[in-house]
């Protein structure tokens, strides 16, 4: 058991890594950066803008640190970069195998495809893990060495709480890469559906007929900012999510076991 | 029971028909050579066995287990080996952790002892291997757990003469342990060295399962000669001469007869340029098994498929 697993996990170190010191360095521009401003010229910037715009940028208490990185770093990398980059990964995983032939030798193993695919995208905690871990001590670091505070508990829920919707963008990466045949179009597929889900979340918000379909994205499961500035969480969102990852993972254990390689 | 059994086989991709109706079982402790050009169905026959393939009719067994039960076949595996024809190894792993990671997971008993006749250089990332190191390896990982079964698709393309002929007397030494080799090929000549028996397949039905010395007995010589007109006549009026070709310099036959009676033959006349070879595949297909290769085979073959 979980030999594939640590083998995958071994194959990710590097990567892992490079997009921890990546999101690492950004984080600490973006609270540098805050130590520079001027709050209250920020506050009525916002307050000038419509109220859709700052919803969908997550600029509310843009004044405070915590506002502040919820709007810079939560919103824009952490829903959307890192939702494309666990996506993305995950939509590599099956198709790029089975492009390069190396999916037969897989399935000569002694393994069942479903417990070689469970392996597979538990090797994906790797990254999902040390990120979250690391970026949010990096960002607890850096906000007190510019001399402000945040609330220790409402970060590790905002990067706690991240976990489960990164994990349904990993499950519908997974979905594609089960069901295309190339690894490039399943990635690219993943990286436009990531982007339209957090787009609808964002545009479709405001207009009331369609308020639905806002349901439809995870995004609308996990909101960082609130979490961030005054700590209030549902939940039952992080619930939905779960189920959500758990079954588009069933769905693509359902299309592997019976597809021909 | 036979270590694998293939009873009607048929797989269709939409409007092709890959594998058609195939039958043959392979005994075991035999090397047996599948046989056919490229395309041909072979790897697909393969893939089926290996449960990568949802067969569209009849069935297979491998060491007893159906080819749909997976269950089963994931137990067998443990005693299957698999080299296949393209092999896909992580580009940027090193040899040494792609072995540590099949050891990891199928066992690696013979793993050192392999390393000995089989030297791809573990140490290095995978992407700087050659093909022929590249093919080593799958070899190494293929053996490393001492399979009852060895399933080998095109086995030594990439590897030097000298390497193949290793691992010609490798496989050989593996059947006088006892081991059964499924050794698929569209190379005859190396087939006819290596093999007990062979079947031979051609666009996805079976067109002959021979053992190799009715083979090599039906196979020939290809001969290429430059020579005299009055020769040429001469030469094919021998009996088991075939397929007489006459180009602008040079006269062509298969010859299936006795060889000294075409040496004396050749003797006596003047012979300016001789080459004496295997005959193509396609050449015996031709003349053993009809005019356009489906003349014993009692299926329907699609002719382009």
């Amino acid at each position: 058991m979980l030999e594939t697993t640590r083998y995958e996990m071994g194959r990710r170190v590097r990567g892992t890594a490079v997009l921890t010191v990546g999101v690492s360095l950004y984080v600490a521009f973006i609270v540098w950066y805050f130590s520079l401003l001027d709050p209250s010229a920020f506050e009525q910037v916002a307050q000038s803008l419509p109220p859709a715009m700052l919803d969908a940028f997550g600029m509310e208490s843009i004044g405070s640190i915590s506002g502040w990185l919820g709007g810079q770093i939560y919103t824009f990398l952490w829903l959307l970069g890192l939702g494309i980059y666990f996506a993305y990964t995950s939509a590599g995983l099956i198709a790029s195998d089975i492009e390069s032939d190396r999916m037969d030798l897989l399935l000569s193993f002694p393994m069942s495809r479903s417990q070689l695919l469970i392996e597979k995208v538990a090797a994906l905690c790797l990254p999902l893990i040390t990120v979250n871990v690391i970026v949010g001590g990096v960002t607890y670091a850096t906000v007190a060495s510019i001399g402000e505070t945040i609330d220790p508990v409402s970060l590790v829920m905002t990067h706690l709480l991240s976990i489960p919707y990164l994990l349904v963008c990993a499950a519908i990466g997974l979905v594609l890469s089960v069901m295309v045949d190339r690894a490039a179009v399943a990635q690219r597929a993943a990286i436009g559906l990531i982007f339209v889900l957090w787009l609808v979340e964002s545009a479709v918000g405001a207009a009331e007929d369609f308020a639905w379909i806002q349901n439809l994205s995870p995004t609308h499961y996990y909101s960082p900012t609130p979490v961030l500035i005054d700590g209030s969480y549902e939940l039952i969102d992080a619930g939905i999510l779960i189920v959500a990852f758990l079954g588009l993972l069933i769905v693509s254990q359902v299309l592997f076991y019976r597809r021909d390689i | 029971m036979a270590t694998i059994e293939v009873t009607n086989l048929t797989k269709d991709y939409g409007t092709v028909r890959a594998v058609d109706s195939l039958s043959f079982a392979v005994e075991s402790g035999e090397i047996f050579g599948f046989l056919g050009p490229n395309g041909a169905g072979k790897t697909t026959t393969i893939r089926a066995l290996l449960g990568l393939l949802e067969p569209t009719a009849g069935t297979a067994t491998v060491l007893g287990a159906d080819v749909h039960d997976e269950d089963a076949l994931i137990d067998a595996k443990r005693n299957i080996g698999y080299l296949p024809a393209n092999l896909g190894f992580t580009e940027d792993a090193t040899g040494e952790e792609v072995l540590d990671y099949h050891e990891s997971v199928k066992g690696g008993s013979r793993r050192d002892e392999l390393l000995e006749i089989f030297t791809p250089p573990v140490d290095r990332p995978i992407r700087e291997y050659s093909t022929g190191n590249k093919r080593m390896l799958g070899i190494i990982q293929a053996f490393m757990h001492d399979p009852e079964l060895v399933i080998m698709d095109e086995p030594t393309s990439g590897l030097d003469p000298l390497k193949q002929e290793e691992f010609n007397e490798f496989v050989r030494s593996e059947r006088d342990r006892g081991k059964t080799l499924f050794f698929s090929s569209h190379v005859l000549s190396e087939v006819r060295r290596v093999c007990d028996r062979v079947g031979i397949l051609r666009d996805g039905a079976l067109v002959g399962l021979e053992d190799i010395d009715t083979l090599l007995r039906q196979g020939g010589k290809r001969v290429q000669l430059q020579t005299t007109d009055e020769a040429e006549t001469d030469l094919a009026a021998i009996e088991g001469v075939v397929d007489v070709q006459t180009f602008a310099e040079r006269f062509q036959f298969i010859y299936t007869g006795e060889y000294n009676t075409l040496l004396r033959e050749l003797a006596t006349h003047d012979v300016r340029e001789i080459e004496i070879s295997e005959p193509p595949l396609e050449d015996i297909f031709m003349h053993y098994y009809g005019g356009d290769g489906t003349a014993e085979s009692n299926q329907e073959v699609q002719s382009d498929a």
